[in-house]
């Protein structure tokens, strides 16, 4: 056990964390790289304002007209997305962890709290799944890598919850929790979870190109 | 309410596209399409597609999705899925079939009309990829024929409509004319160096509405505009071969728009009320041209209306009376924001306007728009049926009490038109320039000086 | 019915099962972690005696170490004072936090000598 979990905390965690960072860098530069090469004019269109006006409405809940006519996916895509970043970097062992690691002391979540945003996100990904099964406009365009990063994402909230409440197995749970956390860090960059990284600049360009050049809402 | 939109497709025989078909190889549709993404497209289409998450939520945004009981084929990313998804996801490997209907879908089941970027989280805009099919198809020459038949005419003439060298300052003096008969002084200035504006139309105009060259003539006297317009090629506007992916075209006709300003000399370039033109010359051509906005400043007939209006060189007889509604075009109000301009001159042209819903920036399209209705004939149920959920709109608006229905612009007003009929709505459906006609106030003449 | 009765008899034994079995602990040893204000994980279980018997630790300042000035000194020990005497809740200078000294000093050792508990869970037990 020792030896296993000295592998998955240790080389594969320095690995998976530098596949994300160094992918994620890669994709960004990449794009700015095709965007330099084939598409500069993107650029002379781009504007502070208007981009930030743009994303500003679209992480706002219930500030686009989209948004209002789906309440519930609304909220469940809102409270999703805010667990799964905050319930990760702030969760208790995870700042011991980071503590430990790299004298980095963070503010953490109680435990009390942190359990109901990895319920949260299980019972979004639920939501998700369910979704794609029986909407008709969702199922039509929905592939199996979609099913893939449906489970990626939930997979380490699943079993940090399993492992945390240690019901069975605990050992072997957290070392899947550790295995699966990183499996979503490298995936981030290579699949269409990089919207991480992405959105930002879509919502951006079409922003700008909304507010410069259409004089129109794009929410 | 007439029968609703059925799944059961008519074979539509369309022989710019049959022909096209008939013609293509594997080979060569697995290089037109290489070529195409690799060559013309970047990080845009890629950024799209890999980042598009297949969450659904812009299907709402898409009338052909609501007016078809919401068919998942009919959302903007079904389309997507149907033609580019497939294209990259094969490398260009498919087959002539599947062109035939990637060229239906991006031609007659997408107006470009960009409603869907505005639902979309992301903002991904689903318009460009299909622009990309477009061009796509055209490149393979399988551009629906009746489209294909236009950009040839652009290519020809410099304008939509085959309208012949001679044609157009002729019609333009009859116009003149006609109008002389109302307004004795009343002149179209034709070449007139040093103009304050530069007016232009879309080739429909002298081919069979001459009568909206009238009435601007009547608008731009009145205001006591110093106008002109030129006698040569480039006094077209309009824009097909934007529409149909013929870039090459585009840009020729674009700069022999601009060409035909600059060497008049204006200050600006004023447009009658159409949209697709709005979006080529203000949006499109001016960006393959290397200009990052235009390089004569562009004033829609609606900015220019609001213009007049409000400067109180047009003054107005009397309201128009009958209780009317606007139509948003897409290319004017999302791809321009005149939707409080328009608003403005409705109101100060009409007693009563009453808003449709969705309104402004959220307002269906009228299905027309994006070169669909310029396939022509063969499509015309696509868009009916397509668009059965602006007739719906249209009721709703009508059951308030709106009789007349304002849409200004050109392909609006045709496919608004076919809606009106097919679905009996009943509405009459005018320019903003035909109730400014009506309403304004012209100058006296006495009765012994009119004939 | 009878489905249900069943049912609920086998909750009844399972209960009971795990009431006794957690009974039956009642000479294990715990960390003292009255230190902590509501704390958000269970005392770490900790048999001092046994440990250190299988551990093979003769000498206390193995643990009860005593540092000054940063630089530990080998031969003193600290068994009579309380962890928490110098590491307070919070780290201050070279001292670490007690919540951090707890877990460098078990499980910085655990892991050096590839023995003992390294997760978590592991030491506080649900």
């Amino acid at each position: 056990m020792h030896d296993l979990y000295n592998f998955v905390t240790g080389p594969l965690a320095w690995a998976a964390f530098i596949v994300f960072i160094a992918g994620s860098l890669y994709r960004l530069i990449n794009m700015l790289y095709l965007v330099n090469k084939k598409e500069k004019f993107i650029y002379t269109y781009m504007s502070f304002k208007y981009s930030f006006r743009s994303i500003f409405h679209w992480i706002t809940p219930f500030a686009t007209v989209n948004w209002q006519r789906h309440p519930v996916l609304t909220i469940v895509t809102f409270a999703f997305h805010i667990c799964l970043i905050i319930t990760p970097v702030f969760l208790l062992s995870h700042a011991i962890l980071w503590d430990e690691s790299w004298n980095i002391s963070l503010w953490a979540l109680p435990d009390g709290v942190a359990d109901i945003m990895t319920l949260v996100v299980v019972g979004s990904c639920i939501f998700f799944l369910v979704r794609r099964l029986v909407l008709p406009e969702v199922q039509y365009v929905t592939s199996a890598s979609d099913y893939v990063i449906l489970a990626i994402v939930a997979a380490p909230f699943i079993t940090g919850f399993i492992a945390y409440n240690q019901w069975i197995n605990y050992q072997l749970f957290m070392i899947l929790h550790i295995i699966s956390g990183e499996i979503m860090l490298v995936a981030i960059p290579f699949t269409r979870l990089s919207h991480m990284l992405f959105s930002p600049f879509t919502r951006a360009y079409m922003g700008s190109e909304f507010g410069g050049v259409r004089n129109a809402k794009d929410w | 309410m007439a029968e609703p939109a059925k799944s059961e497709e008519k074979i539509i025989s369309d022989i710019g596209l049959d022909v096209g078909i008939s013609k293509l190889t594997d080979d060569r549709i697995e290089k037109e399409i290489n070529s195409v993404i690799k060559n013309e497209t970047g990080a845009r289409l890629k950024t799209y597609v890999e980042t598009c998450i297949h969450c659904g939520l812009c299907s709402e945004a898409c009338h052909y999705y609501l007016s078809h009981d919401n068919d998942p084929r009919f959302s903007p990313v079904g389309k997507v899925k149907q033609t580019m998804w497939e294209m990259l996801r094969k490398k260009g490997k498919v087959s002539p079939d599947f062109i035939k209907k990637a060229a239906i879908i991006a031609h007659t089941e997408c107006n470009l009309c960009k409603r869907c970027a505005q639902y979309c989280p992301f903002g991904i805009d689903i318009a460009y990829i299909i622009t990309v099919v477009r061009r796509i198809i055209h490149r393979l020459g399988c551009t629906p024929q009746y489209i294909q038949d236009t950009a040839h005419s652009h290519s020809v003439t410099m304008n939509q409509m085959w309208v012949k060298g001679d044609e157009w300052p002729d019609t333009l003096q009859w116009q003149e004319e006609e109008a002389q008969a109302e307004i004795p002084t009343l002149r179209i200035p034709l070449e007139k160096e040093g103009a304050d504006i530069m007016y232009s139309v879309i080739a429909p105009e002298p081919k069979f509405q001459a009568q909206l060259i009238y009435q601007a003539a009547v608008i731009m006297d009145v205001a006591c505009v110093n106008w002109t317009m030129p006698a040569t090629m480039g006094w077209d506007n309009s824009d097909m071969a934007m529409f149909t992916g013929d870039n090459e075209i585009m840009g020729r006709i674009k700069r022999a728009h601009y060409e035909t300003a600059s060497r008049l000399k204006v200050k600006r370039i004023v447009m009658g009320e159409c949209g697709h033109a709005f979006r080529s010359v203000y949006d499109m051509g001016n960006r393959w041209l290397g200009w990052q906005m235009p390089p004569i400043p562009i004033v829609h007939a609606i900015d220019f209306y609001y213009e007049i209006l409000k400067e109180g060189r047009i003054k107005i007889k009397k309201k128009y009376e009958t209780p009317v509604t606007l139509h948003d075009p897409c290319n004017v109000v999302r791809g321009g924001g005149l939707h409080e301009k328009a608003r403005y001159v409705v109101n100060a042209i009409c007693e009563n306007l009453i808003e449709m819903h969705p309104n402004r920036e959220h307002n269906y399209c009228c299905c027309a728009g994006g070169g669909v209705i310029n396939c022509g004939p063969p499509y015309k149920m696509t868009r009916i049926n397509g668009n059965r959920v602006k007739a719906e709109q249209l009721f709703a608006v009508k059951a308030r009490g709106a009789k007349t229905l304002i849409a200004p612009c050109h392909n609006c007003h045709s496919g608004l038109e076919d809606i009106n009929h097919h679905y009996g709505i009943g509405q009459e459906i005018k320019f903003i320039g035909d109730i400014l006609y009506e309403v304004m106030e012209k100058p006296e003449v006495e009765e012994g000086e009119k004939e | 019915m009878k489905k249900a009765a069943v049912f609920i008899f086998a909750i009844v034994v399972v209960s009971a099962f795990l009431f006794v079995s957690a009974y039956s602990q009642e000479e294990m040893t715990f960390v003292d972690n009255s230190v902590f204000t509501k704390p958000e994980r269970t005392p770490s279980i900790f048999r001092h005696d046994e440990h250190n018997e299988k551990a093979g630790i003769e000498e206390c300042n193995e643990c009860h170490h005593v540092y000054e000035d940063g630089k530990l000194l080998e031969d003193e020990s600290s068994e009579d004072q309380r962890c928490s005497d110098c590491h307070e809740l919070k780290s201050s200078g070279n001292t670490p936090a007690l919540i951090k000294a707890y877990h460098t000093n078990c499980k910085g050792c655990h892991l050096k000598e590839k023995k003992g508990p390294i997760m978590c869970g592991e030491c506080h037990l649900k």
